[in-house]
């Protein structure tokens, strides 16, 4: 029983954290009909920007946390309109450009990963904060660090979603999200609503680099893996649904995480994709993605 | 000696031109020719540490060189990184042999990058020189070309393993990590322990290496309640897995005992404060108080601003030295058509160096037979405890025992024979 | 009060519109006709600026419009409302509104507009909480119509109000639009090809056809005329036009 639980706090941590990510990549497939290759070197660059933060300025984590965000969520920004702009505007999704913009991501996720090595070098690095021995309640260990990521991301997700629904500006981000055309005409300026998601996007991504900073290390080569699992998370929850992107993150993380536990742990990649396998066969459009995405 | 060595190589008429110059001007240099002896290198060269050792090669190469060369000649070194993938190193090795002609390899890091090596150099007839792989199948194979200088895993793995069951206990968990230097450093542990102890492992799992999680088998490992966890893994691995150790609430009082990678850098500057007393086998400590030790120490912090080198880098030099000792015994001609015949005289040269001091203190002997008795040259494993973690770690020595050379052998003949009928195919 | 003149524009290489002239006065109801393919939606683009004009003015309220922005022209007061399907499915009713209202500053102004809808198309009221995509096609033509109204345009451009709903739904439709259009003073500009409904709405009306305006006149005369009776009030336009070869009566 204790290790039941044991399994369920490391799942729904890891699987918060797959969530924030896929949470940027379902909002930037929903914001500018493309699926974001280079998104996991976003969350690699966050990371180490959360480092840097910490050893430039010796600000508690926190707040560097919040500035990791800040820059990460520049950085998408100048992605996006020096080098995504020009194919977006084509049209995304499956038209040529929208093929033009996967090879486009795959370019910049190389560059940017090599943008870090010259900077950081390949050797991982060590994240600068300690959180000490974790809070034992009886049996079961409960690092502070997964408090730290459970806290911090669920002030992040009510932030967004009271952005999202309750402001006029998250009106228009949703609007963009579901047609570009149609929100110019409702007098919203589209082109800066796109950066806005990206950059919100990326700041998600970073949010997830500098929470996962302290139990693993932070290296160039991060971000494919992340990648993967946050994609999986994205289409578990339903590609375009944001409470789905973090319910599928959470799914991925107690699954793989319950089976790596009870079945053979050595195959813990494998599961998330299994699960992915499953729900797509049993429901093609993910958990929550049949309101939401009725886009054609 | 030669004042005038050749830099540069690849002109027949001119190497030819310089040796017999050499020659006229060095009355009495007896089998010496002027020629250029070609080194290919390739090293674990990802980390900044890697770089720096990787230089080192280079740099003692130069050293000899400007100390008047090998018998009147000069070494020439190239260097490639193989980033610790095999793919890669096969490609390095693949290089050297059919294209830059070297006649001597050194190389890999990583075990499971020389072992592919081997196959490609024992069909191209080209001496191998192993500074760092550990995994005891390197030598099992029986290539008549390869020659390692660190510790085989079949003995390091049992000095740890004895102390550990003689000092902490023999319920013992174990994760690898997948490459084959991790693996097989697990596996001589606790077969050891089954061996002398009767006792199973409490927990065997192989993780996959770059794994960013290993909570899952930590927490199954947490509720079996073992007295040792050993981690076995390349360094950024085994941090990782020490980290989250304890983040998953597995005791203290449960000892951490790593494989050999423990022992390079990056494993105590990112594991910090978890990695104080974990205790692993190399075939070095900078903690040594020997002067010769001490003097290496000093060399490396002076000129490569390392001030606490792992055993990584006293192998490197290890290395550059056996290979010294078998060029001025091997009587070489180094023309373009004595390639062949060079490579077979360096070959059997290494084959005769015996009672090499390392820097660790361990002794390396080859002999001449394609065997892992005569190919493994150091027997001497030093037990190694951190005492303080962090980027200005603290190491001290617990202990050395050296082995008979088939020591662990036994039982192995039908694995050996598998691994020779692949090497011949 | 909106004057085109001469605007020629297309997609990628390819001209649609070959020189188009009209005008829409203040306060009128003009339609805009012509069947499938005729560039009838393209000029609605180029006039809201979703497309660039390649050549001719656009002027609203004599001012140049074309090639600007969308949201600076809806801002000026001229907003187009889009075909029926074009709602926000995940969105309330009432967020769809709202966001009609992007370009106002004024809250309570927002709020008070909001009930005039409701006003004009009491069905959205009692479902404005409601997530659009529950709507019948006849509430969502309503929805988009309201949502235009929102950003209190002095001319709204209708485009297919009449696509694929039922003709008594059709009716209440446009006699709402009728009342809004005098109660509100708002001038609108009617693309249908619904011909003959269209014309019993409008003062005045352009037919387009292969991308230039092929006839034009008051409705009344418009609805006897023999060319525009022959070629499309057989009921709705469906392919009158759009097969430039075929070549009917003029």
């Amino acid at each position: 029983m204790d290790l039941l639980l044991d399994f369920v706090i490391v799942g729904v941590s890891i699987g918060i954290v797959y969530g924030l990510v896929a949470l940027g990549i379902s909002l930037i497939f929903s914001g500018l009909d493309i699926v974001h290759f280079a998104h996991g070197e976003l969350y690699m660059i966050g990371s180490f920007l959360g480092i840097a933060v910490i050893s430039f300025t010796g600000v508690p984590y926190f707040w560097a946390l919040i500035g990791a965000m800040i820059i990460t969520g520049v950085l998408g920004v100048v992605v996006e309109r020096v080098f995504y702009r020009r194919l977006t505007r084509g049209g995304g999704g499956y038209t040529v450009a929208g093929m033009g913009m996967i090879i486009c991501g795959f370019g910049m996720s190389v560059a940017l990963q090599n943008v870090a090595y010259l900077l950081w070098g390949a050797a991982p690095h060590p994240y600068p904060v300690s959180f000490g021995m974790p809070i034992f309640l009886g049996n079961i260990a409960l690092p502070k660090s997964y408090l730290y990521i459970l806290i911090c991301a669920l002030v992040l997700m009510t932030v967004l979603h009271t952005f999202l629904t309750r402001t006029k500006l998250g009106l228009a981000v949703r609007a963009v999200a579901y047609n570009k055309d149609t929100s110019y005409l409702m007098g919203v300026n589209v082109p800066v609503m796109i950066s806005l998601i990206f950059g919100v996007a990326c700041a998600m991504a970073a949010a997830a680099g500098v929470l996962i900073g302290p139990i693993n290390y932070v290296q160039i080569e991060m971000g494919y893996l992340m990648l993967l699992k946050a994609f999986a998370a994205a289409v578990v929850g339903g590609f375009g649904s944001l409470p789905g992107a973090l319910l599928g993150g959470i799914l991925v993380g107690l699954f793989e995480t319950l089976c790596a536990g009870y079945l053979i742990a050595s195959y813990k990649d494998i599961y998330a994709f299994l699960l992915l396998i499953v729900v797509l066969m049993v429901r093609p459009t993910g958990l929550l993605g049949i309101l939401v995405k009725v886009k054609a | 000696m030669n004042r005038y060595p050749p830099k540069k190589t690849g002109n027949g008429v001119r190497n030819a031109l310089l040796a017999f110059t050499a020659a006229s001007l060095v009355a009495g240099a007896s089998a010496a020719s002027a020629g250029v002896i070609k080194v290919g290198v390739s090293l674990r060269m990802k980390t900044e540490t890697g770089e720096k050792y990787g230089q080192m090669v280079a740099d003692e190469f130069e050293a000899i060189n400007a100390a008047g060369g090998v018998n009147g000649n000069t070494i020439e070194v190239k260097l490639l990184n193989d980033e610790c993938k095999s793919d890669i190193g096969v490609a390095n090795a693949t290089k050297y042999a059919y294209q830059d002609n070297v006649h001597l390899f050194i190389g890999s890091s990583c075990s499971s990058v020389s072992l592919p090596i081997v196959d490609v150099l024992h069909k191209a007839g080209v001496p191998m020189l192993i500074p760092h792989s550990t995994n005891y199948k390197i030598t099992l194979k029986g290539s008549p070309w390869v020659f390692r200088v660190p510790i085989s895993s079949r003995f390091s793995a049992a000095a740890a393993a004895k102390y550990t069951a003689e000092n902490i206990g023999t319920k013992i968990a174990y994760i690898w990590a997948s490459d084959a230097a991790s693996q097989a450093d697990a596996q001589k542990f606790y077969e050891y322990i089954e061996t002398y102890h009767g006792e199973l492992p409490v927990y065997a799992e192989q993780f996959q290496e770059g794994e960013l999680d290993l909570r899952a088998h930590l927490l199954k490992i947490k509720s079996l309640k073992p007295e040792a966890l050993m981690i076995s893994a390349q360094s950024q691995d085994f941090a990782r897995g020490l980290v989250q150790s304890y983040e998953v609430g597995i005791p203290p009082s449960v000892k951490r005992i790593g494989g050999s990678a423990a022992s390079n850098r990056p494993a105590p500057i990112l594991s910090g404060d978890a990695i104080k007393g974990v205790f692993f086998h190399a075939a070095f400590s900078f903690a040594d108080p020997d002067p010769k030790v001490q003097e290496f120490v000093k060399m490396t912090a002076e000129r490569y601003g390392v001030a606490n080198p792992d055993h990584d880098f006293s192998q490197a030099w290890d290395s550059v030295h056996v290979a010294r000792v078998a060029f001025e015994r091997a009587d070489l001609a180094l023309t373009d058509d004595s390639l062949a015949a060079d490579r077979a005289a360096i070959r059997d040269a290494l084959g005769t160096v015996t009672g090499y001091v390392t820097l660790g203190g361990g002794v390396v002997d080859f002999c001449a037979d394609a065997t892992p008795e005569c190919r493994d040259g150091n027997k001497t494993p030093v037990l190694i405890e951190y005492t303080k973690g962090g980027e200005d770690y603290e190491l001290r020595v617990i202990g050395k025992t050296t082995f008979d050379a088939d020591f662990g052998l036994a039982g192995m003949e039908e694995e050996a024979m598998k691994l020779r009928e692949s090497l011949d195919n | 009060m909106l004057s085109i003149r001469g605007v020629a524009t297309g997609y990628g290489k390819v001209q649609i519109l070959r020189g188009i002239d009209m005008s829409v006065s203040e306060g009128q109801i003009v339609a805009l006709l012509g069947g499938n393919g005729t560039g009838k939606s393209t000029l609605l683009k180029a006039i809201s600026g979703l497309l660039p004009v390649w050549d001719g003015a656009i002027e609203f309220e004599g001012e140049p419009i074309q090639n600007r922005r969308p949201n600076e022209i809806v801002k000026r007061g001229l907003t187009q409302v889009t075909q029926g399907k074009d709602m926000y499915p995940a969105m309330s009713v009432e967020e769809n509104l709202r966001i009609g209202a992007y370009t106002r500053r004024d809250r309570a102004g927002v709020t008070a507009d909001i009930g005039k809808v409701f006003d004009y198309f009491p069905v959205l009221g009692e479902r404005r909480r409601q997530l659009a995509a529950t709507l019948s096609g006849g509430e969502v033509q309503m929805l988009v119509i309201g949502r235009g109204l929102m950003a209190r345009p002095k001319l709204i451009m209708l485009d297919e109000p009449s696509s694929a709903l039922a003709p008594r739904i059709v009716l209440d439709i446009f006699s709402i639009v009728n009342r809004i259009s005098r109660n509100e003073g708002i001038t609108i500009l009617l693309v249908e090809q619904n011909v003959r409904m269209a014309l019993l709405l409008a003062e005045y009306g352009y037919v387009i056809r292969d991308g230039v305006i092929h006839i034009e006149g008051d409705s009344r005369d418009l609805i006897t005329d023999d060319n525009v009776r022959l070629a499309y009030l057989g009921g709705t336009v469906t392919d009158a036009g759009a097969d430039a070869g075929t070549g009917l009566a003029h």
